[in-house]
């Protein structure tokens, strides 16, 4: 829809990658500054191993090619499940880990280029006080938009660091912030690129499972989604690492479940009891109640099969 | 400057860093077979092959496709078509064919890898479902995809050219086939509207000057009524026209209004307070849209409410009271409850365009049109033209739904632009204006009462709808429920709320789907309430005779009869079996012509209709191809396009039941100019007689009108409208007079079978089948009738599970307004789809053939919700049955 916007934001340059988000951006006229191209170069592009079983992924690599890797999938399953559960195959074939986890929200009122909001130098959140039914159940900030990056939400559970231009090993908490800055959707410098992602060598005998719950089959952005990774041997959570996103400002560790989880039998009871933390500690607005339902459903769903 | 390859030529690509890659390809090399649909890389209809691999190009920068090599749907099937595009031809694995380059651009690189990968094994449904992932038919095409995939992929198109069951399949699995948005005349501008910020003001004065200053702007004009109002977001100010599109969105932000903004009110529950600001004063209610497929009768006003229309009610103070006293006696067989459903979307792929140009004092318009012949008259009417100085055009239209049967403004906007502008001019919607203010289904608000006697016959029953319409009204929703399930009384009443939000429209058997909804869910629980099978006590409430015979093919359903009951079932996983009816009214409409000549010894077929998917060409083809004993491919024929002789619109299921009866009369009209003409008499035994005489023929012409249909019927059938007493008639003259439409006897009647399986912890659905059952009379063209019922299906699937359009309260801006927000069913959301056409019932009809597109939808929704009752225990009242609601409705909560 076209008619006189009523946003005033700065424009400021934006770095594009694959520009599978900042295309549509462009072409509704939410952003309007100059473009910076990022160029491959060796580093930013595919996978390299360490001696330890340690792998850095390029920020440019497509999220196509990294739920292709077989090795990532083996050492990382959770990795490779979330870039193969993200968004659509064509958009997969272009999109990059970086541009993953620097895009902007899906919200719907940032999106709409006449509605103003805190994302667009406005002074409040439109989507709190308005329709808010995709937003937060985790109310960390002024602003209620979920997080979008699924790959974040995997990564933080995998304790990766990221390379940027300026800093050589950042955390996703770091890189994201705590979600108190309702401005933004990171937390880069203006001049700051993605390089890198580097992952920890996984835990001998570790699995992990991703999921997210839709209401069609495919191809939506989540409700909420979960990754969990876990060490279970003699019948026991030896380790435990759930993340969670859809439902917060930032990707978020469910520190209660791994509580309830950690050391203890992988038992059905065990479990339950568990799934039933999953939404310790929520704040939901009015039309999010129903995030934390679901948040217990699917961390029940792949603890289970965790388990087995 | 950079260049890539694209299907092997070498093509330069723009320095501007904002170009994408599908308007390159659109716009500079005119290979229009690539779609731009949502513009988001959602709906996959601009997807291209970079490097082998399918991506879209609606996202991808242009520069970044330098020195790749790019293949279009142009390029799939350049020397001979890929067995993928065979395999679609065949199974008709498409409708209105504007998403189909997409699915067929990506479906053929997954085709290719599977046979590299495993030969000629079988992919699964579930694999297909998921490399289909980024595709989106709104059709419904699916259940002809999965096949055709399959079928492609296990090697059975790798060689024949198959004859496909839809005439102009070719065109649209090659990219080929013109739709409007794909029109590109000489010196064309492109149009582009500036649409209210505000949901209600007085725009008190609009300066157009500073767009026209601009470079490269040819033309401004307002697009204001005469009281300046606008009353929703996205009500159209004025329009520009310019060298292209980013130019003219330049030059509308540089149009300068100032505006008195008014007070306003957004959607149902706050228009009906007494003290809501009003929308339409008394003076401007004539400017309020429509939102059924016939005019509407007069009504009273309340503030923003109007009604109630309850001219089918019967008996309404008896219903009043017998349920009052059910109610005081506790009478446990009294069923009420309020229903709510969700403004559907049409959201069709093509959006609304039209191309105008003048040619002297000549106009020519493609439009994307459900009606080309009486839009053409509306356009002659309003700028004072002769018809034969208005020609429109409608070669392919990507989907329609009812949303693109009225005069709309992108066609206004485009003639008035290239009349001011003197050069063709195109105003095409992009995604947020199609799915936020070319119409929709209005959401609705359904109080029921249904009472039977004690002996089990149904004694009152009282249906209460308010519409939430917008800037519109007219909808008919409980007075459908006169037409089905005989009562002692009924008490229907309709409501318009009017509000500041865009106007409702037509939508696929307005009206029908909700009250279906309400009323089907009623009648399941009777049932359970007087422990009867659902469809036995149908059969005992509905009389009319195709139901009664679909009723039969229900019960004997081995789905139906092992279903289990809600009580039998605790696990996460719970499955359940619904049942469901419904129906629509036969509609035709008089005065449609069919012309039918030999012309060079081929057989030409030609009327002003339009296809918008329903596959009204292969009906025509088929029929006159079946009297002459020839192949269809055999005849040709000619449609949208107004200079014709006069065609139906496609609406109100009329198409089919329009052109076949003076189909008919023509071919026996040509048979006998043909024989009389003829030099000699066909060889005596040969196997295809009017072959020989047609190819020998001089070349002839006639046409025919299409006739009322006899009066004598098969016992039981009889127009519905009688069963609704005088006002039954009256409503029928009106829509006669008014419309153009006739309503014949008989009732086209669908009756559904679903099974689902509900999962109780992520509150999801999973429809695992659904067995369709049709009386539409005999099928003129059956492939294409089956792509019809499964693809209804699926919408109904959409309407009942995911589809609803979402609105900021304060404004009405829509949120929904893109296809991420705004869901509509993908390839793995299809279920088995069986679908059992009952072809007796309409033997009157010359040819004995009636519309399908409404009435295969109108069960779907409530069959689901039924069958979610049956697997939890659990009724829905509130669709979409979202994960939201249904985990709400499972932890026994209320859903916000």
């Amino acid at each position: 829809m076209t008619s006189a916007p009523m946003t005033a934001s700065a424009p400021r340059a934006e770095f594009r990658a694959a520009g599978t988000d900042l295309s549509e951006r462009r072409r509704s006229g939410v952003s309007k500054g100059p473009l910076i191209d990022l160029a491959a170069a060796p580093d930013t592009i595919g996978v390299t191993w360490g001696a330890d079983g340690a792998a850095t992924i390029g920020a440019l690599t497509s999220i196509a090619a990294i739920g292709a890797d077989p090795r990532i999938a083996a050492a990382y399953p959770g990795i490779a499940a979330s870039a193969l559960g993200l968004a659509t195959p064509q958009v997969r074939h272009l999109a990059t880990l970086g541009g993953n986890l620097a895009q902007r929200s899906r919200c719907w009122y940032f999106r709409d280029p006449h509605i103003a909001c805190l994302k667009k130098g406005g002074s409040d959140c439109p989507a709190r006080t308005g329709n808010h039914l995709y937003s937060v159940a985790f109310d960390l900030g002024p602003c209620v938009a979920p997080h979008p990056s699924t790959m974040a939400a995997a990564l933080l559970g995998y304790d990766a660091s990221i390379a940027t231009s300026q800093r050589p090993a950042i955390s996703i908490g770091e890189l994201l912030g705590d979600g108190s800055n309702g401005t933004s959707d990171h937390a880069l410098a203006s001049d700051e690129m993605i390089r890198g992602v580097r992952l920890p060598a996984p835990l001998p005998g570790e699995r992990a499972l991703y999921k997210r719950a839709i209401s069609r089959s495919h191809a939506e952005w989540p409700l909420a989604e979960v990754c969990a990774r876990a060490v279970v041997s003699s019948g026991t959570f030896q380790f435990i690492r759930i993340t969670a996103g859809g439902i917060a400002p930032v990707p978020l560790r469910l520190a209660a479940c791994e509580a309830a989880l950690q050391g203890k039998p992988a038992s059905a009871a065990v479990i339950a009891e568990a799934a039933r933390q999953a939404g310790s500690g929520a704040n939901p607005l009015p039309m999010t109640g129903y995030k934390l339902d679901l948040l217990e459903g699917i961390v029940h769903d792949v603890l289970e099969r965790l388990a087995m | 400057m950079s260049t890539m390859t694209i299907n092997g030529r070498l093509a330069p690509l723009p320095d501007d860093p904002d170009a994408l890659l599908v308007d390159v390809i659109r716009d500079d090399l005119d290979l229009t077979g690539t779609k731009l649909v949502c513009g988001a890389g959602v709906c996959g209809a601009c997807t291209v092959l970079v490097d082998g691999a399918p991506v879209v190009s609606c996202l991808m920068p242009a520069r970044a496709a330098a020195n790749t090599k790019v293949t279009t749907v142009e390029g799939i099937g350049a020397t001979q078509l890929h067995p993928v595009q065979k395999a679609f031809m065949a199974h008709d694995a498409l409708q209105c064919g504007f998403c189909t380059p997409g699915f067929v651009v990506e479906a053929a690189a997954f085709c290719d890898s599977w046979r590299r990968d495993k030969g000629t094994a079988i992919p699964s449904r579930e694999e297909i479902g998921a490399a289909l992932s980024g595709h989106l038919c709104r059709c419904g095409a699916y259940d002809g995809i999965f096949n055709a995939v399959a079928a492609a992929c296990a090697g059975h198109f790798d060689g024949v050219d198959p004859n496909p069951p839809r005439v102009e399949a070719r065109q649209k699995v090659t990219g080929s086939a013109k739709y409007t948005v794909d029109i590109r005349h000489d010196g064309q501008l492109e149009g582009v509207l500036l649409r209210s910020p505000f949901p209600h003001a007085r725009i008190t004065e609009l300066d157009l000057a500073p767009a026209l200053a601009l470079p490269d702007v040819s033309a401004a004009v307002s697009l204001l009524g005469d009281d300046r109002m606008v009353r929703y977001v996205g009500d159209p100010i004025a329009a520009v026209a310019a060298k292209d599109r980013k130019t003219a969105l330049a030059a509308i932000a540089a149009i300068k209004m100032t505006s008195e903004c008014l007070p306003s009110v957004i959607g149902l529950d706050a228009a009906r307070k007494p003290d809501s600001p009003v929308v339409f004063e008394k003076s401007s209610r004539k400017k309020a849209g429509n939102v059924s497929e016939g005019a509407g009768g007069p009504a009273p006003w309340k503030g923003n409410v109007r009604g109630p229309t309850a001219a089918f009610s019967q008996k309404p103070k008896k219903v009043r009271s017998w349920v009052e006293s059910a109610r005081q006696a506790h009478d446990p067989l009294l069923f009420e409850a309020t229903f709510r459903t969700a403004t559907q979307s049409h959201s069709c792929l093509e959006p609304h365009a039209a191309v105008a140009r003048f040619d002297g004092d000549s106009l020519t318009v493609h439009v994307s049109t459900q009606a080309v012949f009486h839009l053409m008259e509306l356009i002659a009417k309003r700028y004072k033209l002769g018809h034969d100085k208005v020609r429109v055009i409608a070669d392919h239209v990507g989907g329609g739904f009812g949303s693109k049967a009225s005069f709309g403004i992108e066609t206004t906007a485009a003639i008035d632009l290239a009349r001011a502008a003197k050069a063709p001019v195109r105003v095409a919607f992009d995604r947020h204006e199609e799915l936020s203010v070319t119409g929709y289904r209005p959401a609705t608000e359904i109080a029921i009462a249904l009472l039977p006697f004690e002996q089990g016959d149904l004694k009152a029953l009282s249906l209460t709808a308010h519409a939430d319409t917008g800037a519109a009204t007219n909808s008919t929703i409980a007075a459908l429920a006169r037409l089905i399930y005989p009562a002692q009384a009924k008490q229907l009443a309709d409501y318009d709320v009017v509000s500041n939000l865009p106007p409702g429209a037509p939508f696929r058997g307005p009206g029908g789907p909700p009250m279906a909804f309400a009323l089907e869910q009623a009648i399941d629980e009777a049932a359970l309430r007087m422990k009867l099978d659902p469809i036995a006590l149908r059969k005992r409430w509905d009389p009319n005779p195709n139901r009664q015979r679909l009723y039969d093919w229900a019960a004997g359903l081995d789905v139906w009869r092992n279903r289990k009951t809600s009580a039998a079932q605790t696990g996460r996983y719970r499955r359940g079996v619904g049942v469901a009816s419904g129906y629509w009214l036969y509609l035709w409409q008089p005065g449609v012509k069919i012309e039918l000549k030999v012309e060079g010894g081929r057989l030409i077929a030609s009327t002003a209709t339009q296809d918008i998917g329903q596959g009204s060409r292969t009906v025509i083809a088929n029929t006159v191809a079946h009297e002459f004993g020839l192949e269809p491919h055999d005849v040709d024929v000619r449609i949208g396009d107004s200079r014709l002789p006069e065609g139906p619109g496609a609406g109100g299921s009329r198409s089919t039941a329009s052109v076949i009866p003076p189909t008919l009369l023509a071919v026996q009209k040509l048979k006998d100019a043909i024989e009389q003409n003829a030099r000699r008499k066909p060889v005596a035994g040969s196997n295809a007689p009017w072959r020989e005489m047609i190819a020998a023929s001089p070349d002839l012409c006639v046409t025919s009108v299409r006739p009322e249909d006899s009066k004598p019927t098969a016992p039981g059938i009889r127009s519905p409208l009688k069963d609704a007493g005088f006002m039954g008639m009256i409503f029928g003259w009106m829509l006669r007079r008014f419309s153009n439409l006739a309503v014949g006897a008989g009732v086209p009647s669908s009756v559904q079978v679903i099974e689902v399986e509900v999962d109780t912890w992520l509150g999801h659905v999973r429809v695992l089948n659904v067995q369709t059952g049709i009386a539409v009379g005999k099928i003129a063209a059956p492939a294409l009738a089956r792509s019809q019922a499964t693809g209804s299906v699926i919408q109904g699937l959409g309407y009942a599970l995911y589809e609803a359009r979402e609105t900021d309260p304060r404004s009405g801006s829509v949120l929904s307004a893109g296809m991420e927000d705004y869901r509509i069913p993908g390839i793995a959301d299809t279920p088995a789809i069986s679908v059992h056409f009952d072809e007796a019932g309409f033997d009157h009809v010359l040819g004995g053939s009636v519309g399908i597109g409404e009435v295969a939808t109108v069960p779907t929704s409530p069959a689901l919700a039924n069958a979610i009752r049956n697997a939890t225990g659990i009724r829905l009242t509130e669709i979409p049955i979202r994960p939201d609601r249904l985990i709400s409705a499972l932890k026994g909560r209320t859903a916000a």
